[in-house]
């Protein structure tokens, strides 16, 4: 296949003419308003290309081999062989699940989705053939292709996803959106676009999952928008299982109304590459931004979080809170932007970072930038990285426990405690179960070294 | 033979010596008293006998049970009987208190070639624990030690004791930071462990404790080496006059 070539200084990228080729097929091309989206954001690509080394908000994540990687589109088509749910998928108790492969919207494989009360949940074609209203409003408002590069892929190439609408005071509702990667005989690349507008008073969770079959190699890269109303509240557990060989580079960007809650918690396992940009967008008072998560890496894989919580008001909360452990030769990156605005009175934001080394291999990059133009404002943040703390160590091991069982029982302890941050119980549940089983097949080799 | 046996101990830190030749036996049924001031290498000497690595030993031997304390790693030290009452206990976030106790528990059992201890037996087991203790049952849920207050810590680390049944406790100021009420229910639980198997180190600063406590013998450690030796009376004596006649002599 070709690679483009781009200008001097750019990296070239395989998003180039196989994949403009498809754009008249994509779902959506007959609608003026969405072929502007989509040449807009090419347009911008071909500008920028994929960011290189010198880009500064991807100094720690090159994009280097993504844009080696000889990417072809994946299949329009919902006939990807996939007959079931990878095991690594948990159960969430009173979740309906919603399967998407390579980024198509599953039916044979989802729970019946269309009768959910309060909720509305389409796929991302049915919205677009519908011009459907909140879709038209919110997309490409929140996730600028200018500023993320992630998002000009993913909307120059959307070909599916969800619009999720929750009606006003409606109460939690708990959905598990499922994404399963599959490649043939090439690495295919997927780009869902997903926008989820919450009434005033509204209040649902959303559960992702991220997971591909095994030794399949493909591009994720799904973008979400969200535009959560007075008092309404959103939250999103995403958890991220990429296979080895696998590339994940999302956005997701938020808009806050007053009062709203949006309740973010990332659980990264693994992937060759893996870049997730969180935005939120605090505009109205008394807006609150609870976004934290936790990672545990091993192999070769490199986990990228990258957040910008703007305080664009007075009296918003936000807070994020970052554990991680890192073990083979892993790389996990955290970046924290906070910006408050000059008017952004009575702010309290505060972030912390902390990582854990499980043996000498691995790196952790961690950059917090606070941009504060106001003067009444609370804002802690910190990081710290280490290994397993001596004396921990020794207490445990004083009260007859073997130092490989001491030191699972505080590595475990580290990361799960960072899931005490997720407000909905099932989900924290099954987010342990899923760092315990990642403990248990990595942590005797780890504890090995 | 005595249960365990310092001989000769030297212990630096950090290239500066602490411990400069201790020498102390103590027989199984007895508790021993350590009085001394702040800095003489009391926690030292409850670090080495439990185990604790960063210190260098120089000079001496510690044979407990008769064996050489210091073929064992800490944990062997443990499942072999030996406690240590931390004057600090370390808070550990995410480790669940009951979830601790049950492995450290199950890691004593299975070296003695037991069996594992069960839900229910485990639960019943604590509770009858706490309660003799005056701990709230929700404690044992919490984080190990996390946010416990100064006292509660040291209420915490006689319950682990109660739970170990060690052969051989060392409380390092478990005294500290309770309150009278406390003082006296923290020693009760020790008081319950003595018997003619077992052999007890207090370290403390105040002879209170010693009322409920009441020691075979008491020792000063100053200077890294002890400097005096008595019975129970001793104590008394310190508390009056302070320890200015022994740095003279150390
Ligand atoms: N890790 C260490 N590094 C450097 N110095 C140390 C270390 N541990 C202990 N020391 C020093 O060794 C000496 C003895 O300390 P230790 O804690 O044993 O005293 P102590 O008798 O228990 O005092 P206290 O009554 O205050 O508890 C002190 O001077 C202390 O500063
Ligand atoms: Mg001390």
């Amino acid at each position: 296949m070709t690679i483009v070539t781009a200008r001097p200084g750019l990296l070239s990228h395989p998003f180039g003419e196989r994949y403009a080729a498809r754009i008249g097929a994509l779902p959506g091309a007959p609608h003026a308003w969405v072929d502007g989206l989509r040449q807009s954001a090419r347009a911008i690509l071909g500008a920028q290309g994929l960011p290189g080394p010198k880009s500064e908000a991807w100094k720690f994540t090159s994009a280097v081999d993504l844009a080696k990687t000889p990417f072809i589109p994946a299949n329009l088509a919902d006939d990807i062989d996939v007959v079931d749910v990878p095991h690594n998928v948990p159960r969430i108790e009173g979740a309906v699940r919603i399967v998407t492969v390579n980024g198509i919207v599953r039916r044979d494989l989802s729970d019946a989705f269309d009768k959910i009360d309060g909720v509305s949940v389409l796929s991302l074609r049915e919205a677009l053939a519908a011009a459907h209203e909140t879709l038209k409003a919110v997309i490409g408002g929140l996730a600028s292709p200018g500023a993320y590069p992630m998002a000009a892929v993913n909307t120059a190439y959307m070909a599916d996803g969800f619009v999720i609408q929750v009606a006003k005071n409606v109460q939690t509702t708990r959905l598990h959106l499922i994404s399963i990667g599959a490649a043939g005989a090439e690495p295919v690349s997927f780009h869902p676009r997903s926008v989820i507008g919450v009434a005033a008073g509204g209040n649902v969770a959303l559960v992702e999952t991220h997971v591909g079959l095994p030794g399949h190699s493909y591009f994720s890269n799904p973008v979400t928008e969200a535009v959560v109303g007075q008092g309404g509240v959103l939250k999103r557990y995403v958890m991220v299982d990429e296979d080895a060989d696998a590339f994940h580079g999302s956005v997701s960007a938020v808009s806050l109304a007053a009062r709203a809650t949006y309740e973010d918690f990332r659980l990264c396992l693994g992937g060759r590459k893996v870049r997730q940009d969180i935005v939120v967008n605090l505009e109205g008072e008394g807006g609150n931004a609870q976004i934290h998560g936790a990672y545990a890496l091993a192999r070769s894989d490199h986990a990228d979080i990258s957040t910008f919580i703007d305080h664009a008001v007075p009296c918003c909360t936000s807070a994020q809170e970052f554990k991680g452990v890192v073990a083979g030769k892993s790389h996990a990156v955290f970046q924290g932007r906070i910006r408050v605005a000059k008017d952004a009175q009575k702010t309290n934001a505060t972030q912390s970072h902390k990582g854990l080394f499980l043996n000498p291999g691995p790196v952790i990059d961690c950059k917090p930038e606070l941009e504060i133009f106001a003067d009444d404002v609370q804002c802690a943040h910190g990081a710290a990285t280490g290994e397993v703390d001596e004396g921990q160590l020794f207490y445990l091991m004083s009260r007859g426990i073997d130092p490989d069982t001491a030191r699972g029982l505080l590595i475990a302890g580290f990361v799960e405690g960072a899931t005490e941050k997720i407000s909905d119980e099932p989900v924290r549940a099954a987010f342990v179960g899923a760092i315990e089983t990642w403990l248990k097949r990595r942590l005797a080799e780890a504890v090995a070294l | 033979m005595a249960l365990i046996e310092i001989d000769d101990l030297h212990v630096s830190v950090a290239d500066r010596e602490i411990l400069k030749g201790v020498s102390l036996a103590i027989d199984a049924g007895t508790t021993h008293a350590i009085m001394g001031p702040n800095g003489t290498g009391k926690s030292t000497l409850s670090n080495v006998i439990a185990g604790r690595e960063g210190y260098d030993v120089t000079k001496g031997s510690i044979t407990f049970n008769g064996k050489n304390l210091f073929d064992m790693a800490a944990d062997e030290r443990a499942r072999a009987g030996i406690f240590l009452a931390f004057q600090y206990p370390v808070e550990i976030p995410g480790v669940s208190t009951s979830a601790f106790l049950k492995t450290a528990i199950n890691a004593r059992r299975r070296a003695a070639g037991e069996p594992e201890i069960d839900a229910m037996e485990f639960l019943k087991l604590v509770k009858s624990k706490t309660k003799a203790l005056g701990i709230p049952d929700d404690m044992i849920k919490r984080p190990l030690n996390v946010g416990f207050s100064g006292g509660e810590k040291k209420r915490a680390e006689v319950l682990q004791m109660s739970l170990l049944e060690p052969r051989f406790a060392v409380l390092d100021e478990t005294d500290s930071g309770l309150d009278i009420d406390a003082l006296k229910v923290v020693a009760d639980g020790v008081n319950a462990l003595r018997d003619k198997e077992r052999a007890f180190l207090v370290i403390t600063h105040y002879q209170r404790l010693l009322n409920y406590i009441v020691p075979d013998f008491v020792h000063v450690l100053s200077g890294g080496r002890i400097v005096a030796s008595g019975g129970k009376e001793l104590a008394a004596k310190l508390e009056a006059e302070g320890y200015a006649q022994f740095q003279s002599a150390a």
